[in-house]
């Protein structure tokens, strides 16, 4: 191989001190290098040689999916293989340019090309002060975590990032999500399984016909900024709410006063019963704030939870710190916990993967294989949730009025077909209300799947495979472009051409939500105890049965749960069997997590996520 | 002079009328930020108290003119969904966006400035259509895939070579100097590269117009070689050239790295851009994408008067009173 | 007689680039891709809308030559239907780049000095604006679809070429025999359409066949990031934008559309560069002959 003096002159910079070495050779050395590199941070302590292990490991299930041997040994010397492989083609590839150059430089004859191998030097050093630093920041990580038994701080990835804290006036299960009980306090609360349980108020009592609640307060309540929290913000809360009418305010139907009665107690008085009041209360309109604060509500949070909002940026992160001043028995094991939103699903993948976050919820199932592979060090679990993603079809549009084209739609949708091409954790659906809430009865048995009789009803409507019916699906981007396709393909064959039409979210509100310009939507109603959409005749659904507002009006009257469920499931039952919609399926929340993470919630989750309990164990050999 | 002076009053008079067609093409949007904020359950009542309330029920051209007179006062509004102000909210994000120009900048500028000169004075026709493959290549490959390419090679958690991070920026930003700029590398890398590629055949055209032109033949009658001819008189030449490619692939990075924000989740200007404008907070996008045109403007003016002050031909034929 | 003239020198043109190795690929490439194109119109080895929930991102087999995809889809299906879309918007959006380059090169070398001052600087400060930027204020109002792709490249590209192709256009336009056809009562219509035109051509047909190239590549990132071709269109943009999300456990899926962008764009690279030598009369001697 040809060289000359001023090649030989900068490879001695990079370490490499025989001239003439063939490009094998060096390949070997710089591979070597890299090995050592690691070799150093793994000597750091044992936890960290496990890491760097099981690391290994999981590149190897990300890349190769077909690995069926777990021999973390054998994967690792798998990886190591293909990671000198890759280096040698890399460095050949580098040493084959500087090659051509070097012999373009000997036909040029000329030695000063001095400033050439200036920006060359230049960019090596650049690199190696990369590496270096890479290579730092990942000791320190590992030096961390080497240390301690629980950390201090867990790092959560979620999905929908709220744009501001204004739980009052944004809308949004993401402000639910983050607030709701670990930063605001609510007069009740709710638990994992949807009921109400004491929240600020620990006991209640109602009178006999409902129209009149008593809360008895716990005593000794304080907000984050050390002001007390009595039955006075308790009403004013509420009162505000009603008169601004902030987000959410609707929900407390027959609202008429609430007072302070004294420091401990607060009376609330209704026009008429109202079956889910308490529901509500555990909710958005039961949260307490402090009266005599007075803070940007849109970038702070003051409230009586046991975190606080240490750091908000919008879309990003939110930086929850314990609140040292907290009442209550809910009292933060984590001192301080991160949520970070992705909205790239891979990308939030790769962040559990590289240990940038210890928990990911939600996570798409697809993408969880790995993880779920790897059962040594990740935990992969599906809990209930009360999303139903609703297929309504337009009860007023001009082809859709036909009520035999939606039942057609929805004898000829295989359910179950759509639920396992996203990995198979969700439930089917055959009504307006899931099973973590009031009224729950399994309907999918009103519209099986049976595309014979599909194609019959259309073929009565008159529309054929030659003779389609055409129908615009318009819906969210948020969900993806693959349910469409699936829903166009299942709706070919008994002759509907669905023309899938997938926009922004606020175009979907204008359009659907408010001027109800359209034949098919489909959209993840994830609100739970919302059946009373289907009794309103301005909702989008344009769905209108005396029948059902009549159930629906009983079951909020009603005295006892019993008796409120059972007229529900009668009402859900009517509306289902008049098709105005196809439920395609009740979502559950697939939540990933490393091994070592404990008391994270997995039911509710996306709306309800207590985090007090939240700990991440790092075990120490 | 008054070429300077004509061609600033034009830079005015454009970004007058882009703020008209930003503002107007915004407002035929479907949609307003007043909807998203009331959400999926919200009656009509509570959007338009919410829409009063946000001052959008005024008519167009008054707002228009609100937003137009904050602008002259260096005033870019307050974003109506996050309540921050714009120019601090644009600011954040430019601290992701313009490190990751400057790096691909510099990446660029290494592959295809070296490469280009080198290529130039390889005589070797094997050699010169090795390069020409690398750029042609190089120059050809989607930036979505070159991304994801680095990232299956070196990406933390997926790679082959389990080194750098491949998603997200650090929670403490630029107070983490060695984790903030390893999550930079990749991206800068695959803008880098492909940037590099079609530098390499600039560098090439313009050296090797130079190198046919009689300077050449004059400096070498001078006693210099071909090689020495080249990176003294050569370089020197297609200085101003270069320039201005350079100057405008700078600010075409800028949303070139859109995509780069997106992919490897770096909370930037265009995955910013990109976020707003899906939550229809218009006047944050307004501004935003008017922040970005005026910059692109500024940028094409600067480069013209650059390449003037640069190339010494070019000066003279402007003394001469020739233009 | 022009147009006998024209085709024979179109054939010359072209005999020239298959001669040359790298014009022989780029020939070929482009010749699949208009085939495949056609072909996928009335015939692909699986329906575009063969959807299976329960195979998803299954492995290459006889069925699915490359897998299929998210919703059980035949990837190589998408692929090959991708081929009409791009081929679609890369000529549209030459066309238009064309149609507005060559205007605004007219309106550049005009004889109105008001006009030609104006548009010269316009063009200028225009050009700066990024193609991406440009469709993203497009897609505003329009939403995601093929057109967004087409006038956002158009116009990038249109003044882009008209910049580029400025210096010949005035050349020709301060020449000799441009001056007489003026001085024999020619119009201004006539003149650009027999004299500069024609001695811009070989310069706006290079820049055309590059532009060809950079629309594609401008369709897989705008479909990417949601203001490109709409969903259930099949584009090559559109088969990379859905399986990015799934990289970390298929990434074979994501290499193919890649690997089909980056040669397709090859290959008309390479066409205008040797384009430019085989439409270059000092370079091409037989061309000077006929």
């Amino acid at each position: 191989m040809p060289t000359n003096s001023g090649a030989h002159g900068e490879n001695d910079a990079t370490d490499n001190k025989t001239p003439g070495t063939n490009e094998n050779e060096t390949a070997a050395k710089v591979a070597g290098g890299a090995v050592n590199a690691t070799g150093v941070s793994a000597n750091v302590s044992d936890t960290n040689a496990k890491a760097a292990g099981s690391s290994a490991d999981i590149g190897d299930s990300g890349v190769n999916t077909d690995a069926h041997d777990n021999s973390s040994v054998k994967a690792s010397k798998n990886a190591a293989g293909s990671t000198d492989e890759t280096l040698n083609a890399h460095v050949k590839g580098v040493s084959g340019g500087n090659a051509s150059g070097v012999n373009g430089g000997k036909a040029g004859k000329g030695k000063k090309k001095g400033w050439i191998w200036a920006i060359v030097a230049a960019v090596v050093v650049v690199a190696l002060i990369v590496a270096f630093v890479v290579i730092r920041g990942n000791q320190k990580v590992s030096d961390g975590m080497a240390r301690m038994h629980k950390s201090d701080s867990v790092t959560v990835g979620l999905k929908l990032a709220p744009t501001n804290l204004d739980i009052r006036n944004q809308s949004g299960s993401s402000l639910d999500q983050v607030l709701v009980g670990n930063v605001y306090e609510g007069l009740v609360a709710r638990d994992s399984n949807n009921k109400v349980v004491p929240g600020l108020a620990k006991s209640w009592e109602k009178n006999a016909d409902g129209t009149s609640y008593t809360f008895h307060l716990n005593r000794g309540m304080n907000f984050s900024n050390g002001d007390k929290l009595d039955a006075n913000d308790v009403a004013w809360s509420i009162n505000e709410l009603m008169t601004r009418h902030y987000h959410d305010s609707e929900s407390l139907m027959n609202f008429k006063s609430v007072t302070a009665t004294d420091a401990d107690t607060v009376k609330l008085d209704l026009t008429a019963p109202y079956a889910n009041l308490l529901w509500e209360l555990a909710c958005r309109p039961g949260l307490v704030f402090d009266k005599n604060a007075n803070y940007d509500m849109k970038t702070q949070a003051v409230g009586s939870g046991p975190y606080t909002v240490a750091k908000f940026v919008p879309n990003d992160s939110i930086t929850l710190k314990a609140n040292p001043k907290y009442w209550g028995e809910h009292k933060a094991k984590t001192p301080t916990i991160v949520l970070r939103y992705f909205g790239d699903d891979n990308a939030a993948v790769n962040a559990l993967k590289s240990g940038d976050v210890q928990v990911l919820a939600p996570v798409t199932e697809n993408l969880a294989e790995p993880f779920v592979k790897d059962s040594e060090h990740y935990r992969v679990a599906a809990g209930d949730d009360t999303d139903k993603y609703v297929l309504a079809m337009n009860s007023k549009g001009v082809k859709t009025s036909d009520v035999r084209v939606r039942q057609a739609i929805r004898y000829a949708i295989g359910h179950k077909q759509l639920i396992a091409s996203r990995g198979g954790a969700d439930k089917p659906l055959g009504g307006p209300i899931p099973s973590l809430d009031p009224g729950y009865e399994d309907l999918t048995g009103l519209y099986p799947h049976n595309v014979d009789k599909a194609k019959a009803l259309m073929k009565e409507a008159d529309y054929t495979p030659d003779h389609p019916l055409e129908l615009r699906l318009t819906y969210a981007n948020t969900y993806g472009t693959e349910l469409g396709d699936q829903l166009r393909s299942q709706l070919k064959p008994i002759g509907i051409d669905l023309k899938v039409n997938v926009v922004e979210f606020s175009t979907w509100l204008q359009d659907v939500l408010k001027n109800k310009d359209y034949d098919l939507s489909m959209v993840d109603h994830n609100e739970s105890h919302d059946f009373s959409q289907w009794t309103q005749d301005s909702y989008y659904y344009n769905y209108s049965n005396q029948k059902v507002k009549e159930y629906y009006n009983y079951a909020m009257a009603a005295s006892s749960d019993s008796q409120r469920d059972a007229l529900l499931a009668k009402a859900a039952r009517v509306v289902s069997e008049d098709a105005p919609a196809d439920w395609l399926f009740n979502y559950r929340i697939t939540t990933a997590m490393k091994a070592g993470v404990q008391g994270f919630p997995l039911n509710l989750n996306q709306t309800l996520l207590p985090l007090y309990n939240v700990r991440c164990m790092t075990t120490v050999k | 002079m008054r070429f300077v002076i004509r061609r600033f009053l034009l830079f005015v008079v454009a970004l007058l009328a882009i703020s008209v067609v930003i503002f107007a093409a915004l407002r035929i949007l479907p949609g307003d930020v007043a909807s998203v904020m009331a959400g999926l359950n919200a009656p009509p009542e509570r959007v338009a108290q919410l829409r009063s309330q946000m001052g959008l029920d005024r008519p167009l051209v008054v707002q228009y003119f609100s937003w137009l007179g904050g602008l002259l006062q260096g005033n870019f509004g307050t974003s109506l969904l996050t309540g921050r102000s714009i120019s601090s909210t644009v600011a954040m994000r430019a601290s992701v966006t313009f490190p990751l120009i400057v790096l691909g900048l510099i990446v660029a500028l290494a592959i295809g400035l070296t490469l280009g000169v080198v290529s130039t004075l390889a005589t070797r026709p094997a050699v010169r259509s090795a390069f020409h493959f690398i750029a042609i290549v190089g120059g050809a490959i989607p930036a979505l895939w070159g991304g994801l390419l680095l990232i299956l090679l070196f990406g933390r958690g997926t790679g082959l070579l389990d080194v750098l991070p491949s998603q997200g920026f650090p929670e403490a930003g630029w107070g983490n100097f060695g984790s903030a700029l390893a999550s930079l590398v990749l991206p800068a890398l695959t803008v880098g590269i492909i940037d590099g590629a079609s530098l390499m055949r600039y560098t090439r055209s313009a050296l090797g117009d130079v190198m046919n032109s009689g300077y050449m033949d004059q400096a070498m009658a001078c006693g210099y070689t071909r090689r020495q001819a080249a990176l003294k008189v050569g370089l020197r030449l297609a200085t101003p050239q270069l320039v201005s490619v350079v100057g405008l692939m700078s600010a075409g990075m800028i949303t070139g790295v859109m995509v780069i924000e997106n992919l490897f989740a770096l909370p930037g200007i265009g995955a910013g851009l990109v976020t707003d404008l899906g939550n229809r907070d218009l006047i944050a996008v307004q501004s935003e994408l008017f922040m970005l045109a005026a910059f692109f403007l500024f940028v094409g003016f600067l480069v013209d008067l650059l390449h003037r002050f640069l190339d010494p031909r070019l000066k003279h034929a402007v003394q001469g009173g020739v233009q | 007689m022009t147009k006998s003239k024209s085709s024979s020198k179109f054939s010359i043109v072209l005999r020239l680039i298959w001669r040359r190795g790298e014009g022989k690929f780029a020939l070929i490439v482009l010749a699949s891709w208009v085939v495949v194109s056609l072909v996928s119109l009335v015939w692909t080895p699986q329906s575009l809308w063969a959807t299976d929930g329960y195979h998803v991102w299954a492995k290459p087999s006889v069925a699915h030559w490359l897998g299929t995809d998210g919703t059980g889809a035949d990837v190589f299906s998408w692929l090959m239907a991708g081929a009409r879309t791009n081929l679609f918007i890369a000529i549209l959006a030459v066309v238009f780049a064309g149609a507005l380059g060559i205007l605004l090169m007219s309106a550049m070398v005009s004889r109105n000095s008001a006009l030609s001052n104006v548009s010269v600087v316009a063009v200028d400060a225009l050009i700066s604006i990024p193609t991406v930027l440009i469709a993203l204020i497009l897609a505003v109002p329009m939403g995601a679809s093929v057109a967004v792709v087409i006038i956002a490249c158009g116009i990038g590209y249109g003044l882009n070429l008209a910049r580029i192709a400025r210096p010949q256009a005035l050349l020709a336009a301060n020449s000799d025999y441009v001056g007489s056809a003026l001085s024999y009562g020619a119009s201004g219509f006539s003149v650009m359409l027999h004299h500069i035109l024609p001695n811009a051509m070989p310069t706006i047909m290079v820049q055309l066949s590059l532009s060809a190239g950079t629309a594609v590549l401008a369709e897989s990132g705008l479909t990417y990031l949601g203001f490109g071709v709409p969903s259930g269109v099949p584009s090559w943009g559109h088969s990379l934008a859905t399986s990015v999300k799934f990289i970390n456990v298929y990434p074979l899926t994501v290499l193919w559309p890649g690997l089909i962008v980056t040669i397709v764009v090859v290959a008309l690279n390479v066409f205008g560069d040797v384009l430019r030598d085989a439409i270059d009369p000092v370079t091409n001697p037989e061309l000077r002959r006929s």
